[in-house]
């Protein structure tokens, strides 16, 4: 993949530890977890129904969708408690210079 | 040793428990016995995402046969009408009978019925199961004025999806406000709102003096002698544990099944879990039945645990959830014993909530909202309320003030 497909998301001071903020680019949205090992982004939308996970809470690893508490887990995208079931992406993140970018494919 | 274990009702808190006992006991034979001819689904979209089309019947199952057959999970389609508990054996119409070693009930809940003195009854449509949805689905698409009789959650949740199908409905309540006593009054009036903004007729603290038929339409006559005119009638009129089977049995019975914290009966060796069950909660110290989906889930993998002899206490604090329109409303923990009520919020595009407070500390909470805004603030108190510790009223009643401050204190 190339250069290009890195999009920078903000800087790293944008996000509380434990917290996530919600990034749209184009006609996407993503969320950016600060863990407290690095940084990590999914599909900012439940896999299942539709809501954003920018409301959820961020518990460890997790993300907790705010409609149905179905469970993500952030590093890997995997649905870990219902509903939900489908998987989340992922997205390879990168810091540079205090600026999180996040590779989009 | 080799068990025989019987799970009978083929529903969310059956197929749980039966992964479960699987997960810590491989050798034994795991036998569910469904009445419905389909391996056990989901129920919440019924009344939601299924009437609207936005999801099929493929979508609702839990899981396929192919992985019940990998975990060795047998399912039958057979419905039980006797028990006898003392030979530990379970009888079908069809004289099919069944021994168990250990047994979970998990036979749900049923819809109340109206009772009419006339011979509509065949006329008036109710909502639990995918066969009922599917009736309902077809028969609405040629409808166009339909009233819903009972102003809870199923009811109110019907009444969103057909007006999303264009429909007229008029909903039909009892008391004086929406999905009962339980719900703060101020949240069922915005809910209230919401369903009047999108074209709903709310009618309250009216009773059903008679229904009627007239070439094929109904009329509805009520206590203050309106006439209300329609073209189909569906219930909602609340619901009861599924026990008749166990009625002329030792089996202890008290709205619904009397479990204790790890789901055994007062008979040795049958557990109940789910909707059927009145379960002790060690944490409220008091008995309960809850109809949720997180608890038929979570209630399923304990009595599975127990049956599979990991002793495991239930103290999960209780947590549902409602969808209507663009509005999701939550409840956690226990809403009727309280001392204070503290109030979060009074704008539905930001979320309200209310917590019900005893001795400084929180018992419960139900928010409502947009979409997504009172989610995060549920979950953490019902952290919250599991920690048990006198709370910060001001950061409860203050929007501005992030919740999750009163976790990490
Ligand atoms: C329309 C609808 C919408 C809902 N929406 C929500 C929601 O938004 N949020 C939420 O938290 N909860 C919701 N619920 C509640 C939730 O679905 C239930 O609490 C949950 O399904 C209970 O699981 P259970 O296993 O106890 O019972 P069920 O899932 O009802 O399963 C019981 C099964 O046992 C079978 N059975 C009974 N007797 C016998 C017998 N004698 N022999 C053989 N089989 C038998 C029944 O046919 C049934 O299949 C909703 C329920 C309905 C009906
Ligand atoms: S929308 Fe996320 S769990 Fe239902």
């Amino acid at each position: 993949m190339s250069e290009e497909n890195w999009i920078e998301v903000g800087s790293t001071d944008s996000i509380e530890e434990e917290d996530l903020i919600r990034f749209d680019h184009q006609d996407k949205t993503f969320c950016v977890y600060k863990l407290t090992d690095g940084f990590y982004a999914t599909d900012g939308i439940c896999t299942h129904e539709a809501v954003h996970l920018e409301d959820g809470l961020v518990m460890d690893d997790e993300i907790e969708c705010p409609m149905h508490q179905g469970i993500f887990n952030i590093k890997s995208g995997e649905a870990i408690s219902p509903p939900a079931c489908e998987d989340l992406k992922t997205y390879l993140v990168k810091v540079d210079n205090d600026k999180i970018f996040i590779k989009i494919d | 040793m080799k068990n025989n274990i019987i799970i009978l009702g083929g529903g969310q808190a059956g197929i749980y428990a039966a992964r479960e006992i699987r997960q810590n006991d491989s050798k034994s034979n795991i036998k569910i016995l469904g009445e419905e001819n389909l391996l056990p689904y989901e129920r919440p979209p019924l009344s939601k995402d299924f009437l609207l089309d936005k999801k099929k019947e493929e979508d609702l199952y839990f899981y396929s046969s192919d992985v019940l057959k990998n975990e060795n999970i047998e399912f039958e389609n057979i419905s039980i009408n006797k028990v006898d508990f003392e030979n530990k054996k379970l009888f079908a119409k069809n004289d099919n009978v069944y021994s168990y070693d250990s047994l979970l009930i998990s036979t749900g809940s049923e819809n109340k019925k109206l009772t009419l003195d006339n011979n509509l009854k065949n006329d008036i449509y109710y909502l639990r199961n995918l066969e009922e949805a599917k009736k309902i689905k077809e028969i609405v698409s040629n409808k166009n004025k339909i009233t819903i009789i009972g102003g809870g959650f199923i009811g109110l949740e019907i009444a969103s999806s057909l007006s999303q199908l264009q429909k007229k409905v008029i909903v039909i309540e009892i008391g004086n406000q929406l999905m009962g006593r339980i719900i703060p009054k101020q949240i069922a009036d915005l809910v209230q709102n919401t369903h009047i903004e999108h074209g709903n007729e709310i009618i309250l603290n009216k009773q059903i003096e008679k229904i009627t038929k007239k070439n094929g339409d109904y009329g509805i006559l009520l206590n203050d002698n309106s006439l209300i005119e329609t073209d189909f009638i569906i219930a909602g009129i609340g619901s009861t544990p599924t026990v008749k089977l166990f009625e002329n049995t030792n089996l202890k019975l008290d709205n619904g099944i009397v479990t204790n914290q790890f789901c055994e009966t007062s008979i040795k060796d049958v557990y109940a879990a789910g909707d059927v069950s009145n379960f002790y909660h060690p944490f409220y110290e008091r008995n309960m039945r809850l109809e949720s989906y997180q608890h038929a889930q979570n209630h399923g993998i304990c009595a599975g645990k127990n049956i599979a002899g990991v002793k495991t206490e239930y103290s999960s604090i209780p947590w549902m959830w409602s969808d209507q329109f663009n509005l999701n409303l939550q409840l956690t923990g226990i809403c009727d014993e309280y001392d204070e009520i503290i109030e979060r919020g009074n704008d539905i595009n930001n979320g309200v909530i209310y917590f019900f407070l005893k001795n400084n500390k929180i018992r419960g909470a139900c928010g409502v909202g947009i979409i997504g805004k009172v989610g995060r603030d549920i979950r953490i108190t019902s952290k919250l309320t599991e920690k048990d510790n006198i709370v910060d009223k001001q950061i409860l009643s203050d929007q501005n003030l992030k919740l999750n401050k009163l976790i990490q204190k």
